[in-house]
């Protein structure tokens, strides 16, 4: 790790839009921690934003797959998160109308599952349609989709949703005891203003160890995969696809793995998404949430792993950032317009003024091994890197 | 319902979304990308209406149910999604340096800002004109038939558009400069065409179509902010059928898809309706599916017959 052994020499590597984002998570984490020990941000809800920046981290690393790689303009991303959420909660949850009561664990292999059949159902048709044909043709199946998961009660519980879903961890030995056996902590370091450290915050530690999990675990596949051969076919059939075919590549083929591999990704997102919330109704399906992937994406730097990393945490900002400001009396605007402004100006500005987005992928398309004049720091093992 | 009032339904929903596809294959023919923001066009138009139709109030009695008041504020309906689009246009696509997927994409953030000021302004309640309900006109329920003279109103208001549209294509030179730069931008660039101009009046055409689709849309049913989005994707199952491109294709994809929509419930009560099928005889799917059935169309389509009923090639 470049940044423990030589920090100035790290900072020294970093391209300027890269000093200001670290420089903004530094300032964002400094502020959280200080927040949590005055008290005036609650330990359990800051892991719990934790927790949904994995989640958005995970979708946007599935779109990140699909889009920044290959080029495929999916716009059914809310559907594949639904279809994880679902199959995790129709597998477990107490309400579900089919077989409920199962290991989240086999919750997580159906909702995988389900989603790899979905990405292959809805690829075969659209994945050999022009990209603005993709785009819409994805939109509406996804629509379809959603309206199969209201419809249809005797399967899904249509609006009502499923409720009664276990905690991930539910039925291990020791890790589900966990949270209530530990002891609780009440900590004052501000006089007055107490913080806890009980079960909740245990609970949402658990969360975010999981979701951290699934991030990593993501994280390093898709790293590999697309710094490998077939990475680099991808990226050949994004730019030219005509060459990639002329090359004797099979583009279809390339293209419903890249889809099916990031539809995954995003179906465990969904996955989690059921184990935190506890809840999942036909709203998991909405739209809106295909678009703030697309903005997580974007604004990260299209086919930049970490990019989709800092966009999946700048969505949860907005995201629960505009839910306080009903609480202030001088904003004139709701939270829900304020959230959509927010989201279409970002659109409309970045593809304006930042097209690549904040954190371009730059270095993490280059092997350490194929720059001919290596600097002795400047990939560092890759603790700076991707 | 019988055969005949599912068809009168239909043409009533047609209308409006003939009324939205026109103006999104002008715009897609023109400049050359799907535009999202299309739908939220509409709610806007229908938003501007009703805010006209609040200050002016009804003014003088009009016709067909529908106070002259509505007319006119139908009129700064169109002209304000109109001013809108020309401005969006100006500032926001114009000065992109991007392709037809970067003008998609960012057309999606044009679309949440527009709906975003209308929630603003307007909450995210249902609301309704001012105009009293009607009930259906008498001498038609005996056929079986139930519409209201407003449905009237919106179908004749539709085709006066439409075929206002045909003039200007057809025996304009205006329109006909149009058409050329529909079927091959450079060439018409190339002939002495000043295509910006065609291009700024097209995009004016598009987008006050769709507000008057959207303020008959906000009369038919009522105004929310998503009203736009919801129909977007059927205006897209329209246009991609009729062919991406061609104005008449989609007057025909609106019609299409518009009766298909309407008459989803004569599917579970197929048997009863037509003659020659037994009775019992059905398709058993809801009403709820009707915009999925229009999506599934769409695929189809876009499979079978990429270029549409009357589509050029794109």
């Amino acid at each position: 790790m470049a940044a423990i052994a030589d920090p100035r020499g790290y900072w020294g590597t970093l391209t300027r839009p890269e000093r200001v984002v670290a420089a903004a998570l530094g300032v964002v984490a400094v502020a959280s921690l200080a927040g949590v020990v005055v008290g005036a941000l609650a330990p359990a809800y800051f892991l719990y934003l934790v927790g949904l920046g994995g989640m958005y981290a995970l979708l946007s690393f599935g779109l990140n797959a699909q889009w920044g790689f290959t080029g495929l303009i999916n716009f059914s991303v809310a559907a594949f998160f639904g279809i994880g959420a679902y199959g995790a909660a129709l597998a477990t949850g107490d309400s579900s109308p089919l077989a409920g009561g199962l290991n989240p664990i086999v919750g997580l292999l159906i909702g995988v599952v389900l989603a790899a059949a979905l990405a292959v159902a809805i690829g075969i048709p659209t994945l050999r349609l022009r990209a603005d044909y993709l785009a819409i043709a994805s939109l509406g199946l996804a629509e379809v989709l959603r309206l199969v998961f209201l419809n249809e009660r005797q399967w899904t519980n249509g609006s009502a949703g499923v409720r009664g879903i276990p905690r991930f961890f539910e039925g291990w030995p020791v890790v589900e005891t966990l949270p209530t056996a530990l002891p609780g902590i009440r900590m004052e370091l501000v006089p007055g203003s107490p913080v806890f450290f009980e079960t909740p915050f245990y609970r949402a530690l658990l969360n975010v160890v999981l979701v951290f999990a699934f991030v990593a675990g993501s994280f390093a596949v898709l790293r590999r995969v697309h710094r490998s051969p077939w990475g680099r076919v991808l990226r050949t059939i994004r730019s030219d696809e005509d060459l990639a075919e002329a090359l004797g590549k099979d583009t279809y083929a390339y293209k419903m793995q890249a889809f099916v591999l990031g539809s995954v990704v995003m179906a465990l997102a969904g996955v989690f998404y059921a184990h935190l919330n506890l809840y999942v109704e036909p709203g998991a399906l909405d739209p809106i949430t295909t678009f703030y992937v697309w903005v997580a994406v974007m604004l990260g730097g299209s086919g930049s792993n970490r990019g989709a990393l800092l966009g999946g945490f700048v969505i949860v900002a907005i995201r629960e950032g505009t839910r306080f400001v009903n609480d202030f009396a001088w904003v004139p605007i709701d939270g829900g317009p304020l959230r959509l402004l927010l989201i279409g100006l970002l659109i409309v500005l970045v593809m304006r003024f930042r097209p690549e987005g904040i954190l371009p992928p730059q270095r993490e398309l280059i092997w350490p091994g194929a720059v001919d004049d290596r600097p002795a720091r400047r990939d560092g093992g890759g603790g700076n890197d991707a | 319902m019988s055969l005949l009032e599912y068809l009168a339904n239909g043409l009533v929903f047609s209308s409006i979304i003939v009324l939205g596809s026109i103006g999104l294959s002008l715009v897609y023919s023109i400049a050359d990308f799907a535009n999202f923001a299309h739908g939220d066009t509409m709610t806007v138009g229908a938003y501007a209406s009703f805010a006209a139709f609040g200050a002016v109030g009804a003014l003088a009695p009009g016709v067909l149910g529908l106070p002259a008041g509505f007319f006119l504020a139908a009129l700064v309906g169109v002209a304000t999604a109109a001013l809108v689009a020309v401005v969006t246009e100006r500032f926001v696509y114009r000065p992109l340096d991007t392709d037809s997927i970067g003008l998609l994409i960012t057309s999606i953030g044009v679309a949440f800002v527009y709906r975003a000021l209308v929630r603003i302004r307007y909450g995210a309640d249902f609301r309704r004109y001012d105009v009293e309900p009607l009930r259906p006109i008498e001498w038609l329920v005996p056929y079986g038939v139930r519409v209201t003279e407003h449905d009237v109103a919106i179908v004749v208001s539709a085709a006066l558009l439409v075929g206002g549209l045909h003039v200007l294509l057809q025996y304009t030179d205006l329109g006909r400069k149009m058409r050329a730069m529909a079927d091959n931008p450079d060439l018409a660039r190339v002939s002495g065409i000043r295509t910006r101009r065609i291009t700024l009046v097209t995009w004016v055409v598009g987008a006050g179509l769709a507000g008057a689709g959207g303020a008959f849309l906000g009369l038919y049913n009522q105004l929310s902010p998503r009203m736009g989005f919801n129909v977007l994707l059927v205006i897209f199952a329209a246009v991609i059928l009729g062919g991406i491109g061609s104005v008449y294709g989609a007057m025909l994809g609106g019609f299409l898809i518009g009766m298909v929509n309407q008459f989803m419930p004569a599917l579970s009560d197929l048997g009863a309706l037509l003659p020659l099928v037994p009775d019992g005889v059905a398709v058993p799917i809801g009403i709820e599916y009707a915009n999925a059935v229009a999506f599934l169309i769409m695929v189809a389509v876009l499979l079978v017959r990429p270029r549409g009923i009357a589509g050029e090639a794109t």
